[in-house]
């Protein structure tokens, strides 16, 4: 029976369940679904990692170029990240030009670059002026099940710590690049931000790591990111039900906690010995 | 020739196969929780994606729907990080609405779409890295992913290449393989009757290699079918002890 009350009254259903203050999955209103992660499986791109939280599968793949400065930076390289929706992670999405929710997760995060300084723009230069690195960052959702800011976050950092870039010099005659693939460097990460998402239901009650069905039947999504240094890097509220200052805070608060958390998932997989064939 | 050789004296591929082998097929059905079936394929270094929504009610334009069968919607796109050089155009240029539209006859031919009147079966694949052998892996991958999704179809579609080098055909090409400027023949069977659902080769041939060729293919398909097969039932192997516990 509880099936149909699913389908026909989804909010009813939601909210039988916060009452006795747990979740339709068995989550408690502050978890987290078991959150995976692999690195470096595309052998194309430069750097890569997927990451699953719950059924939410982002896959991001990292690919340098060389380009010439701007001139009004030319000590800096570029950093361009880009979210991508398909068809295929979702049946919300229909195939064709970037839909407003990928446009608006392609800025979110390449707002989270820009404020977190996850990596310093003049470390992607190789020569001022004259050459610097380019670093797409193309993010891919593969299976859209909610909490997609999060996952994009997490898989941009741990692909950007898998990410190696070879070595470049100018050759002063010639004025020319010479790309040494033998040597490859991996990039220098200074910051390390980590997203949590929220979702509140009728106005009161917070709950973190909404699914694609919890996010639909919320009235207001709340996103921060947070770094190693307990410092809040972003913060987002777009709109949705008023807040009072002190639940925002504990927003924050839980956010704080779940980089620990992601922070160590992080360093178990760059830790791992390498697996023995 | 001068520069790589594509087959040694000694019979060795450019990575060590011999002429009629196929590259390591690795396989997952069941991969997402959203789609309806879903499947991943890696053959050798390429890895393809496949997704299948449906059978479900047309969407977008109501004129695209059949009376008396299921409309076949193929998306093929490649993932910008799946090439040595970034791709800038994914999807919407000319090869992969080619590769879309072939996808979409092919599977045409194998899924009974009378069963499901005035619906829509969408399949979804995705080139994550890119080695060789696109097309074969999209079709193998989308294969699965219909099984997954419980879709009936006539046979299993494998799908293979095939190319010619002095007088010996290679089966399962790798990209290096493919833009050598040998011949390449890529070919769709249902492998139960024999019957070719797509076959394409553009490059000059003399017409009595033509018969090597098809051979070559068509039992490097039969080999993979076999492949498909074994994933299949595992995959349900799996699936019924989950479900029984």
């Amino acid at each position: 029976f509880s099936c149909f009350v699913r389908t026909a009254e989804p909010l009813e259903y939601h909210r039988s369940f916060l009452k006795e203050n747990c979740r339709p999955d068995g989550r408690e209103l502050g978890e987290f679904r078991p959150t995976t992660l692999n690195t470096g499986s595309i052998n194309t791109a430069d750097g890569s990692a997927l990451v699953r939280i719950g059924n939410t599968t982002v896959i991001c793949g990292i690919k340098g170029e060389l380009a010439a400065p701007s001139t009004d930076a030319p000590d800096k390289g570029y950093i361009v990240p880009n979210v991508d929706l398909p068809p295929l992670c979702s049946s919300r999405f229909r195939p064709g030009p970037p839909g407003e929710q990928a446009q608006a997760a392609s800025q979110f995060i390449a707002d989270v670059i820009d404020g977190s300084q996850i990596i310093k723009k003049e470390d992607l230069c190789i020569e001022k002026s004259k050459l610097c690195w380019v670093l797409y960052c193309d993010i891919m959702c593969l299976d859209y099940d909610g909490n997609l800011l999060d996952a994009c976050v997490v898989t941009l950092l741990a692909a950007l710590r898998n990410t190696q870039l070879p070595t470049v010099t100018i050759n002063k005659e010639t004025d020319l690049a010479e790309v040494d693939i033998q040597h490859k460097r991996h990039l220098q990460i200074n910051k390390h931000p980590v997203a949590s998402s929220f979702a509140v239901f009728d106005d009161t009650v917070i709950i973190v790591d909404p699914t694609a069905e919890e996010e639909s039947l919320a009235t207001a999504i709340i996103t921060a990111v947070t770094d190693e240094d307990e410092q809040l890097c972003a913060f987002h509220k777009p709109g949705g039900s008023s807040l009072s200052a002190e639940k925002l805070q504990d927003c924050i608060t839980r956010a704080v906690a779940r980089h620990r958390e992601i922070g160590r998932l992080i360093d178990k997989v760059f830790h791992a010995p390498a697996p023995e064939f | 020739m001068a520069g790589l050789e594509l087959l040694s004296d000694q019979g060795y591929r450019l990575d060590g196969r011999r002429a009629a082998e196929l590259r390591k097929v690795q396989a997952r059905m069941g991969v997402f929780a959203q789609a309806d079936g879903s499947a991943y394929i890696e053959q050798g270094n390429t890895r393809a994606l496949a997704v299948v929504y449906g059978p479900h009610e047309v969407r977008g334009s109501r004129s695209k729907t059949l009376h008396d069968r299921a409309v076949i919607n193929c998306q093929y796109s490649m993932a910008t990080f799946s090439t040595a050089e970034r791709k800038r155009r994914p999807h919407g240029d000319r090869k992969s609405s080619e590769m879309s539209l072939h996808l979409k006859q092919t599977f045409e031919a194998a899924v009974l779409t009378q069963l499901y009147p005035r619906s829509q079966i969408d399949i979804y694949v995705k080139i994550l890295q890119s080695d060789g052998g696109n097309y074969s892996a999209c079709v193998n991958a989308a294969t699965l992913a219909l099984v997954d999704a419980g879709i009936p179809m006539r046979d299993y579609v494998c799908a293979c290449t095939a190319g010619f080098v002095e007088d010996t055909p290679l089966a399962d090409l790798c990209h290096a393989e493919e833009s050598g400027g040998g011949t390449t023949l890529a070919l769709a069977l249902l492998p139960r009757s024999e019957n070719i659902a797509l076959v394409q080769m553009d490059a000059r041939l003399h017409q009595d290699h033509l018969d090597a060729l098809m051979e070559a293919a068509m039992m490097a398909c039969k080999g993979l079918s076999k492949v498909l097969d074994s994933v299949v039932r595992q995959h349900l192997q799996e699936v019924s002890v989950l479900t029984r516990e």
